[in-house]
């Protein structure tokens, strides 16, 4: 899944783009740039704002804090105490109430999206490593005929020693739900809480990102 | 840029608070501006702080005038429809970034597996330490590769049956690996593989009982395994091992 490489960061002239597809593209992204540090500005200093953008199709894309109209009719009204019925101020004041934990939740999302990132980095290190040092583990296409046969052969005892494995622990555990005397998964689920692969593969990476091996979706609180 | 991240969340200190707010505000200003003019679109900005009474515009009271109207203009449902406050734009964040992390993890799980593979296959990981599910999983994905494996024999064949040419045998020194013993009995098959790690190129004519190839061949096919001299590591073919105290001997990496 390698992403095609960006331009990466370029300085450009502020001026019209004149490629229509450019256009676009950059206003999607520069849009949501520029929301996104307005969304920051309004945590960090707790003020007021509102923006209005339109879209070069037309489409009107508008952020405000505490709302979009409020800061409108502020401004046009130039009236600051332009707010509304105090039955509304209690429902915007609930709203507001529950943007530091907001904010929080995003930021545990967004750390943990980083410790994965770094992880697929140390795993692709990994893979490049070995595809260095072991000529089986070079992908496929560059091995010749003799290479694949031999490495089709190891695979095959892998795949067999993998089933036997695999029944015997089913056996295993049938036997410990029968002497238990209870058919529900309670038994399976314990096995999703222990580090499935880690103890096999040694990393360098730190111990944040290893305690994310876990984490594969199973029974992740925010999940 | 900043040298360190910030925290979001409200700033306490008030100074810090005013210099930031300065800072990123006028940030801010020059975004809009530039998003306006590279993309030759209106838009507005306002903003109110506790340190003027007068809010701070772009591009200027007119210009934010013009474009209210023209936002006012628009259908409710138009005007509404990408229309975000705070709660609801980091609430939009939020789901993006579960939806990212639960890729990436997805990702991360096929790409340890991949390296779980080969460590088993080399005798460096055990799979007696797999739990069941991800033993299934590797199963999955060792199936996958054996049939990636059969199509590429298999387009090889072909070509090579096309032009009418005969791939000559180039040397990797690996003889074919032995079945595994089950029941963590694998020491017998270990030796017989240990005794066929080769030295060199030429010393592994001898250990290569199936391929038969002539000197020439051999200094016609250069390559890292060819000469023995790899830099790196260099291992002889795989094999599982139920045995995960067995360490391959590696005579050019002891």
């Amino acid at each position: 899944m390698a992403k095609k490489p960006s331009l990466g960061r370029q300085k450009i002239k502020i001026a019209k783009i004149q490629i229509k597809n450019h256009l676009q593209v950059t206003f999607s992204k520069r849009r949501s740039g520029l929301f996104k540090k307005a969304s920051e500005l309004c945590t960090l200093c707790g003020v007021e704002i509102a923006i209005v953008v339109f879209s070069p199709a037309g489409k009107v894309f508008s952020f405000g804090h505490p709302k979009v109209e409020s800061v409108i009719d502020r401004f046009l009204a130039r009236n600051p105490n332009l707010n509304s019925t105090s039955g509304l101020h209690l429902v915007e004041a609930h709203r507001i109430a529950s943007i530091p934990d907001l904010n929080m939740q995003l930021t545990y999302m967004l750390n943990e999206l980083e410790a994965e990132k770094k992880r697929s980095e140390t795993l692709d290190e990994m893979r490049k490593a070995g595809q260095s040092q072991f000529w089986w583990e070079a992908p496929i296409e560059n091995l010749n005929l003799h290479e694949l046969e031999q490495l089709k052969d190891s695979m095959e005892g892998l795949k067999r020693s993998v089933s036997i494995q695999a029944n015997r622990l089913f056996a295993e555990n049938s036997n410990a739900m029968s002497f238990f005397g209870t058919n529900n998964s309670t038994n399976g689920v314990d096995h999703y809480d222990i580090k499935p692969v880690a103890p096999m593969i040694t990393s360098t990476s730190s111990s944040a990102a290893a305690s994310h091996v876990h984490s594969y979706g199973y029974g992740h609180g925010l999940f | 840029m900043t040298r360190k991240k910030v925290k979001l969340a409200f700033i306490m200190n008030d100074s810090a608070r005013k210099a930031t707010f300065k800072k990123r505000k006028k940030g801010l200003m020059k975004k809009v501006n530039e998003l306006s003019t590279l993309c030759g679109i209106d838009a507005c900005a306002i903003i109110y702080s506790p340190y003027e009474a007068q809010p701070e515009v772009w591009p200027n009271n007119l210009g934010v005038q013009r474009v209210l109207a023209q936002f006012m203009r628009m259908p409710e449902m138009e005007q509404s429809k990408k229309m975000v406050n705070q709660e609801s734009y980091i609430k939009q964040r939020i789901t993006k970034a579960k939806e990212h992390l639960k890729k990436q993890i997805k990702e991360n799980r096929e790409k340890e597996m991949i390296e779980v593979m080969y460590q088993c296959l080399s005798g460096k990981g055990s799979i007696a330490n797999l739990i069941l599910p991800d033993l299934n999983e590797l199963g999955g994905l060792v199936d996958q590769t054996i049939k990636d494996i059969c199509r590429r024999i298999e387009s090889l064949k072909k070509a090579s049956a096309g032009k009418g040419v005969h791939a000559p045998p180039v040397l990797s020194q690996s003889p074919r690996p032995q079945a595994v013993v089950v029941g963590g009995n694998g020491s017998n098959a270990t030796n017989e593989m240990m005794t066929r790690n080769v030295v060199d190129g030429v010393n592994a004519m001898g250990g290569m009982q199936k391929t038969q190839w002539s000197f020439a061949d051999w200094m016609n096919n250069p390559s890292e395994q060819n000469m023995g001299l790899g830099g790196q590591g260099y291992e002889m073919a795989p094999f599982v091992d139920q045995n995960p105290n067995v360490i391959w001997p590696n005579h050019f990496f002891p």
